[in-house]
This record gives C-alpha cells, sequence and structure tokens, in this order.
C-alpha cells in the first residue's frame, strides 16, 4: 500500500525567461486573468491560484522571468526567491517554461533549475512559432538525454494544456541527473552543510552570490568570502565557466534531439520596425499615438459619457422626490448617487485609456518605445525602461510603479518610483473634466477646441514635472551603480481583443468599485459633520431661526432658511474644519468648503467632484436633476456674492490636483517598492509643497 | 572591430565578449561566440542600437555593443 505523505495541495512554481509565455500557461491552467502582454517584465511579482485536476488540489506560482538564477532585478530576485523557498514554502516542483524557439537559451535557465535538485519537467512553449519557423524537435529524445519529461503547448491558442494537466495529475515530474559538472567538491560540500542546503549547486550559486545577495546576514557573507578565498574560487570567473560550459553541452545535447529551419522571424516583422523604430517616423509614430490617446479619452468618450450624466441625475431627482424629504434623502441624492455619477461616467474614458494600453502592450511596441526613448530619457536620470511605468502612469499610478521592478539600475528606479505619480493618471480625469467645464468656453479657436486644448496642458503639466522632478532627483541621490540597457524586442503579435475588451472592463469596475467605496464612506463621514456640530452651537442657531420664521412673511421664509442653513454648516464640525484651514488655501482662491474637498482628497482624488456635491448641497433647497457641473457652477461666494468657480479657482485647483500626492494607495505601494517609509513620506511632502506653490503661482497669474 | 561598427543590415559573426560584468548576461541572453550579428537600427544621438541575434533582436546601448568583439576584419 502507498504511504501517503503528500500534501494535501501540491505547490508548483513556474518558471522561464521573459516573454515565453509562464503567465498564458498559468491563466490556462487556472482559469484565472494574470496579466499577459508581450514585453519581457510583464510579470513583475509572484502570483498564485489554485484549481484542481480530479480530485487533486494544485496550487500554481507565476514567477515574472529570468534569464538565469542569477538575478540582475528586482523581478528576477522574487524567482530566484521563491525556487530557493527563500521568504515562503519552497514549492514541491517546478515547472520550467522553454521557447521553442529559442531552446538553447531557455535550456540555460532550464538546466540551472535541474541542477537545484528539485522535481521538475519541461514545458516548450511556443511551438506554433517552431512549427512555422520549421524547426522540429524531438521531444522523446531530449527527454532521454534530460532526464526530465517535456511537453510540447501553444498557450496561446490552447494546444498541449492537457498533456500539462495530465502531467500534473499524474505527478511525472522527476530529479533530473545533474547536469553541470561542478568542481571544488569539498568547498560545496562545506559551504552546502553550513547552509543546510540540498545539492552541491545551491551551495555554488550561494557562493556565487554571495556579493549581491541582500538576504545574507553580515557573518554569513564574510565566512562565505573566506571560505572562497581560501579555496581559490573566484566567483565570476565561475560564473563565466558555468555559463561557458553549460552552453556547449546544451548545444551537443540539442544537436541531436532538433533538425532546425530558418529560425528567423518573418520578414513582415522587419519591415514593421524599419517604420517603428526609425530615427524619425519612429518618434512620429509614437507621438500619433499619444495624440491618439488623448483624442480617444476627450471627443470618442464624450457621448457615452453625456449618457450617463444624465442617468445619474435622473436618478438622483428621483430620489430626491419619491423619499420623505430630510437630510436622509439629501444624502442619497446629492451625495452618494451624485457622487458615485461623477465617478461612472468616467468609465468610457477610463475603459478606453486601458484598453489603449493593453493594446501596445499586447502588441509588442512597447519594447520599441523603450528602444527610442532611452536616449531622450538618460539625461532626466531615467532609464528607457521607465518609458513603461510612466506611460502605464497615465492609467493608474499603481501598476506603473510595480513596473519599475523590471528597472535593474537601484537609482534610476527610486527615480523612476518617485516621479510616476505626476503622470496625469485617470483618477484626475474626473477633477480636470468638471473643472474645464466650469472655466473654459467649449468653443474652438484657430479650428482647436479650447477645452480639449486646456485638459491636453493638464497632461503636458503632469509629463513636465515628471522630467523636471526626475531631472532635480538627478543631482539629489548618489549611486556608483553602472546604468546598462540590454533588452530583448519581442517579435510583433496580433492583439487579442478578447483579452483586451476583458482588461477594459475589468479596470473600470476596480476603478468604480474601489471610487465607490471610498466615496461612499467619505459621503457619510462628511454628511454626519456637516449635520452636527458642538453641543449648543447648532441648537442656538436653531432655535434663533425658529423664533425668526416666525415673525417673517411667508415670502422671506425661503431665504431666510437658506440664509439659516449655511450658518448651520459653518457651525458645524466640518464648517469648523474648513475655517480652521481656510486660511492656509486662501491665497491659491478657494473657500473654506474647497478646502474639506482638498482635504477628503488626500484619500483619493476622484473624491473631490462627491465632496464638493455633498458640501455643497447639505441643507440647501437644490434645484432636482442638475448635473454636477450645473450646481457647481451656481454656487457663489457667501460674502461677496462672486462665483465660487471662477477661472483663476479653477486653473489653480487643476493644477493643485495635477501636482499633488493624493493617493493613499500609491503611498502605501511606494513604502512596499521601496522597502521604507522614507521615500512615500519625502514624496508625499515634495509633491504637496509643489503643489501648493503651484497653484498658488496659477492663481496670482489668473486672477 | 566590435559591434559598434557594422554596417546596417549586413551579417557578420561574433568572436567574442569582453571581460565586464555584464559578460554573463550578454551569454544569457544570446550573445555568444559563433552567433550570427546584424545591426538593424540606430537610436538617434548615439543612442541604443537594435540587433539581430540568431533571430532574436537585442537592443544595447553602445557602451554595451562595444562589448562585442566581430570576427574576421
Ligand atoms: N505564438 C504564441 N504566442 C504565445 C504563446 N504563449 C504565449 N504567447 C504570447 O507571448 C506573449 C508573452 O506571454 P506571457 O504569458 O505574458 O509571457 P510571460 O512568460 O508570462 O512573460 P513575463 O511575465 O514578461 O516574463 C504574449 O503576447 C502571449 O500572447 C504560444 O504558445 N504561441
Ligand atoms: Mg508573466
Amino acid at each position: 500500500m502507498e504511504v501517503s505523505e503528500k500534501k494535501a495541495v501540491k505547490s508548483i512554481a513556474i518558471i522561464g525567461n521573459p516573454n515565453v509565455g509562464k503567465s498564458s500557461i498559468f491563466n490556462q491552467l487556472t482559469g484565472l486573468n494574470q496579466k499577459i502582454g508581450n514585453y519581457p517584465g510583464m510579470t513583475v511579482d509572484k502570483m498564485m491560484g489554485y484549481f484542481q485536476i480530479g480530485n487533486k488540489s494544485f496550487e500554481l506560482i507565476d514567477l515574472p522571468g529570468t534569464y538565469s538564477l542569477y538575478p540582475k532585478s528586482e523581478d528576477e530576485i522574487i524567482a530566484q526567491k521563491v525556487l530557493n523557498g527563500l521568504g515562503m514554502e519552497k514549492p514541491d516542483a517546478a515547472l520550467v517554461v522553454l521557447d521553442a524557439c529559442n531552446l538553447e537559451r531557455s535550456l540555460l535557465l532550464g538546466t540551472q533549475v535541474l541542477d537545484l535538485g528539485i522535481p521538475m519537467a519541461f514545458v516548450v512553449n511556443m511551438k506554433d512559432l517552431a512549427e512555422k519557423r520549421g524547426l522540429s524537435i524531438q521531444t522523446f529524445a531530449l527527454y532521454k538525454e534530460l532526464g526530465v519529461p517535456l511537453v510540447l503547448t501553444d498557450a496561446r491558442n490552447n494546444q498541449g494544456l492537457e498533456a500539462v494537466r495530465d502531467l500534473l495529475s499524474n505527478d511525472d515530474f522527476a530529479v533530473g541527473k545533474p547536469f553541470y559538472e561542478l568542481g571544488f567538491a569539498a568547498l560545496l560540500e562545506e559551504v552546502r552543510l553550513k547552509f543546510g542546503f540540498e545539492t552541491p549547486y545551491q551551495a555554488f550559486q550561494q557562493l556565487v552570490f554571495a556579493g549581491y545577495d541582500p538576504m545574507l546576514d553580515q557573518e554569513r557573507k564574510q565566512w562565505l568570502e573566506d571560505k572562497a578565498r581560501s579555496h581559490g574560487f573566484d566567483s565570476q570567473i565561475q560564473q563565466t565557466r558555468e555559463t561557458n560550459q553549460r552552453f556547449e553541452k546544451i548545444k551537443s545535447t540539442l544537436s541531436r534531439t532538433q533538425s532546425s529551419g530558418s529560425g528567423k522571424p518573418k520578414k513582415f516583422h522587419a519591415t514593421l520596425d524599419k517604420v517603428l523604430m526609425h530615427p524619425v517616423w519612429g518618434y512620429v509614430t509614437f507621438l500619433g499615438i499619444m495624440l491618439l490617446i488623448f483624442q480617444a479619452i476627450f471627443a470618442w468618450a464624450e457621448a457615452p459619457m453625456d449618457l450617463i450624466d444624465g442617468v445619474f441625475a435622473a436618478l438622483s431627482g428621483w430620489v430626491s422626490d419619491t423619499l420623505p424629504p430630510g437630510v436622509l434623502t439629501d444624502l442619497l441624492s446629492e451625495g452618494i448617487i451624485t457622487g458615485i455619477g461623477g465617478v461612472v461616467i468616467f468609465i468610457p474614458q477610463i475603459a478606453l485609456l486601458f484598453g489603449f494600453l493593453a493594446l501596445l502592450e499586447d502588441t509588442g511596441y512597447f519594447s520599441r518605445v523603450v528602444f527610442l526613448m532611452d536616449r531622450l530619457m538618460r539625461p532626466f536620470g531615467l532609464h528607457g525602461k521607465s518609458i513603461v511605468p510612466l506611460i502605464s502612469g497615465m492609467a493608474c499610478a499603481i501598476p506603473g510603479i510595480m513596473a519599475t521592478r523590471n528597472i535593474s539600475n537601484t537609482k534610476e528606479r527610486l527615480i523612476t518610483i518617485l516621479v510616476t505619480p505626476w503622470m496625469s493618471c485617470s483618477a484626475r480625469l474626473p477633477v480636470y473634466i468638471i473643472l474645464i467645464g466650469l472655466t473654459v468656453p467649449d468653443e474652438a479657436w484657430l479650428g482647436i477646441n479650447l477645452q480639449a486644448l486646456a485638459l491636453l496642458v493638464m497632461y503636458l503639466i503632469g509629463a513636465a514635472f515628471t522630467l523636471l522632478g526626475a531631472f532635480a532627483l538627478k543631482f539629489v541621490l548618489k549611486s556608483q551603480e553602472k546604468s546598462f540597457l540590454m533588452t530583448e524586442l519581442p517579435i510583433y503579435r496580433m492583439p487579442r481583443w478578447q483579452t483586451v475588451l476583458l482588461t477594459m472592463f475589468n479596470k473600470s469596475k476596480i476603478f468604480v468599485l474601489e471610487a465607490g467605496k471610498v466615496i461612499l464612506a467619505i459621503s457619510i463621514v462628511l454628511w454626519v459633520l456637516a449635520s452636527y456640530g458642538p453641543s449648543g452651537e447648532m441648537e442656538a442657531i436653531e432655535a434663533e431661526e425658529k423664533a425668526m420664521l416666525e415673525n417673517v412673511v411667508e415670502e422671506q421664509k425661503f431665504e431666510l432658511t437658506n440664509e439659516f442653513a449655511s450658518r448651520k454648516l459653518e457651525a458645524s464640525y466640518i464648517g469648523i474644519l474648513g475655517k480652521a484651514i481656510e486660511p492656509a488655501i486662501r491665497p491659491l482662491g478657494y473657500d473654506w468648503k474647497i478646502g474639506i474637498a482638498l482635504l477628503t482628497s488626500f484619500a483619493a482624488r476622484e473624491v473631490f467632484v462627491a465632496t464638493v456635491a455633498t458640501i455643497y448641497s447639505v441643507g440647501e433647497n437644490v434645484e432636482d436633476e442638475l448635473t454636477i457641473r450645473e450646481k457647481l457652477n451656481k454656487q457663489v461666494h457667501a460674502d461677496t456674492g462672486e462665483k465660487v468657480f471662477t477661472r483663476a479657482t479653477g486653473f489653480s485647483l487643476m493644477v493643485f490636483y495635477a501636482l499633488a500626492m493624493q493617493c493613499m494607495s500609491t503611498v502605501a505601494v511606494v513604502y512596499r517598492e521601496t522597502k521604507s517609509w522614507k521615500w512615500p513620506v519625502l514624496q508625499t511632502i515634495g509633491m504637496t509643497i509643489v503643489a501648493y506653490l503651484g497653484a498658488l503661482i496659477t492663481y496670482q497669474i489668473w486672477s | 572591430m566590435t559591434a559598434t561598427g557594422l554596417k546596417i543590415n549586413q551579417t557578420y559573426e561574433i568572436e567574442g565578449i569582453s571581460a565586464s560584468p555584464l559578460m554573463v548576461r550578454m551569454m544569457e541572453m544570446g550573445v555568444m561566440p559563433g552567433k550570427s550579428i546584424s545591426l538593424l537600427q540606430k537610436a538617434p544621438f548615439k543612442g541604443p542600437m537594435a540587433f539581430l541575434i540568431e533571430g532574436n533582436i537585442l537592443a544595447l546601448r553602445i557602451e554595451e555593443a562595444d562589448l562585442i568583439q566581430i570576427k574576421g576584419s
């Protein structure tokens, strides 16, 4: 009888070179939607997925791609750590994904994993491309040579995954025979015992890696260095020797198991690159694409947005007509519904933005942009690869900041992290659009729509500060590390429309749900704070109101109620808070109500609209079925009777929102990625100061 | 000659890689003696260069390309 010592869930790590289709295989097996893209370095974090085959349960771990077990950047380190069981439990087995068109190179990593002694199997992916190029791979012969099972797949078209499932359910993983002949038996044995490793190759790796391993404490590091020196083990020489010998052995293995065709991509790709990477046309195309995206979010999204706007205005009107009048109804109709409507309305724009980015990622164009932009980014202390986080930052800073893991130079990575939040993200759109609608006429000037121009200027301000900020940081931060660019430009692929649509849908959903939650919470808190005040004061005003109402004629009652409403608001907690900060924001052209919106926006900037909608409507007899913009347009200063949202105030607010760090999630991500509070705190302070000064100058210019 | 001096779209052979901390990474990415190499594009203002090396396109800065020794010439 078989002794069952297996764990209930078998954990399997997927490892392989960048862009070989690891996440595609992960998705096919787990049914999840891990992000796939034709860009080496798409996946930057480990991701778990669970599934069952028959009655067996599996945990699959998708990893960032790496070229070898000697990591050079943050994302590659994750792959190496997981395989060695550092920071988490070591997986039970590894699926090593190889590129059928690049077997030689993928087997370098493949045989390294093999030497780690972990049970494994090879998945040879991209078999469709190999077939097209006339490469034929003799899997059985390869199996004989390597001693590890191989499965051929085409993960993009779901071919061959049944065989992978069979392999998993039969537990066909095998520990291969050691591939690379290590020297230094005595030294490696000592290291192996000291660290408790299973195989000598793990010890070898630890020795080679001792210099860069951040996980290693000083004592062990010293021990390793001493040992290496006394045995004459030079890690650079050893690593070179290892790589050379592996390749030699791989070559001879492959010559026996693979009949090769041309191995070259089709002519079509080369022609496309002649244009897209051209010293002139390449940049023209890039600019064109950026403008097209801008045009899409400005113009194409207008019709659906108007529709949504109307629906929400009607809904809010219906609620206030149907429910019994009172503060609660006001909260619902004026605060919550209007606030959520103020976010839902941006679904078309956000979906388009994410859709375009998904398209660019999926075709393989992003790598070309890295090539084109590297030279232009370097004077700013950035790397060519920084362009990917920055462009992603136009949708949302969070995935952008995550994507910096792909940048190996720590200084360039840090600068990219610190400036990415200045790129104009989609959460700023609601604020911009509302304020532009209030302050910029919908007219054409020399054939250019002024509102479109204003929005474009906001995007350019974001981009300009991103570059300037990076430029300044370049001089502040110190680093001796040398920067390099070595990146693969993958072949072009047709975008998978289904995935693009799915991305658009998912991202919009997340945006609305996340924003919706915050808006709901903040609206309620605001409403409570606006309806109650320190004991005594509110009651005193109410008593006074009652007394006065009895003495005035019917016609004056309406006006009087309004007057008392605003006095009550000022006496409420929120009023006291707002009045307290008013002196600080007065020079920027804001009244205390906008000040409250600034405060709540520190959680997330898209809350702005809901906040002003709530505050401006508490206790007021606003007419129904007004859109937010119409409501705000009617606001006047209580003391002077002037419009609140003048051009100067509007512009100043937009500049503030463009430059301030108003996003808790970004702060959290920066903390996680830099592993210290120093950077997110400095970043928030710095951005707030710049935002304040920027808004101040803007207001002074326009008023 | 190093890879910085290649003529566009002509095929050469890699002779070796100069010793440097990047040597191993280059080999890992498939830049190895005996492989064919040709230059596809140069970005303007001494920007990166794109090479076709055994069917894969690799973008390198001039400093990195300068490490690749070319056979013949
Ligand atoms: N033709 C073809 N394309 C594939 C295959 N598998 C994946 N792809 C495509 O290859 C690209 C990369 O796929 P991913 O699954 O994101 O690759 P990855 O290994 O996870 O990449 P990183 O996370 O960047 O390391 C995508 O454009 C996929 O659609 C395949 O078998 N055949
Ligand atoms: Mg991936």
